[in-house]
């Protein structure tokens, strides 16, 4: 627990403490913000040194800052570039707490079992799916790309109530999409998840024509939606 | 009148007598045309109106196991994309070009059928395309993500980097220029399904330096500028007209208003491509495809706008909605079919 100022002296006041406290999140907050890995993992540490709550660190400083990220990436300040520095920076955190999560019992915001559909190469913007999916607190089961409907059953079977995440970037592969919500009903699992599609032919349309449960035309709206989908 | 005059006029706003076109075709949706005219030239088909005499992606070695090795040493697996394929591997591994040699700009096997095709389809508007240009080209040998976060984490190799590209596109232009061409076609997709990948703070930073650089050499000699960018990119067309773009490919109507940009940008900024690659042309009626293929002909019957799908026809595409498009183009008045 922290119990010095920065100059030395010993803290004897609650409120300053959490001041201190504030400021080490507000710090953790903008080194992913701005995607600087080195800072977010100095201010993760300070954190967990603190004595800060390792739920606490992990919403106000990590989640809270990706989903600043989203916002601005939907805002149309943020691009790629930013967002992929931005969670480089909350996996650099993420690793440092991620003992102190499990030591706790913090457990996530639900798992993603996520991927590129058969026959689909394309992987950077399901990456970023991926990837703005657990800085919002949740667990991710990457599956890859060119993923078959069989290895999509493999995976969900023992992750019943998870969110099945998936990504197509041609009008050729988008087909696939619709194999594989069938073999997952065919395989007596589909009550047991949701499922989400995404890619840049893919429509809102096309999502409710294959009986998917929910549609994101973009990273920040994934996040968006999946806790809507898993609440 | 010869399809080489009717491009110069459409590209002039000069009441050309039909709406010229150019069509390209995926493997698989060629195979699909070819199955149908068994005995005929495709060419002699679709009566196209360029003739490419640059490339697509870059020339390659068959390396084994459906991969092939460009001229760069990039490793593209074409297993699944038999067109482009995917990249395996990360060329350059650090943030440098020390210990990476360019291949030579000047290699034969450039140039080799040029010569050949422009007398073949000498009729032709002459069209030198460089494909993966530019950014794409960077990533092909960074890697896309270590690329994107290069721009923050190591900006001078990214300049490094564009420029010596740069350096190797000018090299093949100068020579190309010594031909009897019209245009040079610069591939290289900056664009998403909405907005641009990398942004307009780090396009104009790195990319846009570069394309003047580019550009202002085919300008300097008096011809044309084209350029081939998936996406959303229209927010980028006064930048790029105002370093010499005459005319942009694939004009995707999922992603910009067609109709509005052909006639806002009448007289500076001619428009190929239209037809949509992603709803209307997979999944649409032959109606809908005439239909489409009709309005654009008609948006650009007093020039600015050569006729194409938004992309290379993928394999999805029905041969009824392949053939449609097609016989709209040929049965333009104006137009007497050689064939």
């Amino acid at each position: 627990m922290l119990s010095y100022y920065p100059n030395g002296s010993h803290i004897q006041n609650m409120a300053d403490l959490e001041v201190i406290m504030l400021e080490i999140l507000r710090s953790l907050f903008n080194a992913i913000l701005e995607g600087d890995q080195l800072a977010a993992a100095i201010h993760v540490q300070a954190a967990i040194d603190a004595g800060i709550d390792p739920a606490e660190i992990l919403n106000q400083g990590m989640v809270a800052a990706m989903a600043e990220v989203g916002r601005l990436f939907e805002k149309g300040e943020y691009y790629v570039p930013e967002m992929l520095i931005a969670a480089r920076a909350m996996q650099a955190s993420m690793v440092l707490l991620k003992p102190k999560l499990l030591q706790n019992e913090v457990s996530s915001s639900g798992k993603v079992v996520i991927g590129t559909v058969k026959g689909d190469l394309h992987d950077i913007g399901k990456n970023l799916v991926a990837q703005m999916l657990e800085g919002a607190g949740f667990e991710i089961c990457y599956l890859g790309t060119d993923v078959s409907p069989e290895k999509f059953v493999e995976a969900i079977r023992s992750e019943k109530g998870c969110l099945v995440a998936l990504s197509a970037l041609l009008t050729t592969t988008m087909p696939s999409m619709k194999n594989i919500i069938d073999a997952i009903t065919g395989a007596g699992l589909r009550q047991d998840v949701k499922i989400m599609v995404g890619g840049a032919p893919v429509t809102e349309a096309f999502a409710q024509q294959i009986g998917a449960d929910g549609y994101a035309p973009d990273a920040s709206r994934a996040v968006t939606n999946a806790r809507l989908l898993l609440a | 009148m010869d399809k080489r005059t009717v491009m110069k006029m459409t590209l002039e706003w000069e009441n050309p007598p039909y709406v010229p076109w150019n069509i390209n075709f995926t493997i698989p949706a060629k195979e699909k045309l070819q199955s149908h005219y068994p005995d005929q030239d495709l060419e002699e088909v679709v009566q196209n109106h360029i003739v490419n005499v640059g490339y697509d992606i870059y020339f390659y070695n068959d390396i084994g196991n459906d991969c092939v090795q460009d001229c760069f040493g990039v490793v593209w697996d074409r297993s699944i994309d038999r067109d482009i394929g995917v990249v395996t591997d990360q060329l350059l591994k650090e943030p440098t070009l020390k210990g990476y040699a360019f291949p030579d700009p000047l290699a034969p096997y450039v140039f080799a059928e040029v010569a050949n095709q422009l007398k073949k389809y000498g009729d032709r508007f002459h069209l030198f395309g460089i494909g993966f240009s530019l950014y794409e080209r960077a990533w092909a040998m960074r890697g896309l993500q270590t690329l994107m976060m290069d721009f923050y984490d190591n900006p001078q190799f990214v300049h490094d980097l564009l420029n010596s590209i740069a350096d190797y596109n000018i090299a093949q232009i100068n020579e190309i220029l010594k031909y009897d061409i019209d245009a040079v076609m610069f591939g290289d997709d900056w664009g998403q399904q909405r907005r641009l990948q990398m942004g307009p703070k780090l396009w104009h930073e790195f990319i846009y330096p570069v394309l003047k650089r580019m550009y202002g050499v085919v300008v300097e000699a008096g011809k044309k500028v084209f350029i081939h960018s998936c996406g959303d990119v229209d927010e980028l067309f006064d930048d790029l007209v105002g370093i010499g773009l005459s005319c942009f490919n694939p004009f995707q109507p999922e992603v910009m208003d067609v109709s509005a940009l052909i006639r806002n940008y009448r007289h500076r900024l001619a428009f190929y491509g239209g037809l949509s690659t992603q709803k209307t042309l997979p999944y649409g009626s032959v109606m809908d495809v005439r239909r489409e293929t009709r309005n654009l002909l008609e948006l650009g019957k007093t020039g600015g706008y050569i006729f194409s799908p938004a992309h290379d026809v993928p394999k999805d595409v029905p041969l009824e909605n392949i053939l449609a498009f097609i016989e709209e183009v040929q049965q333009q008045p104006g137009f007497i079919n050689p064939g």
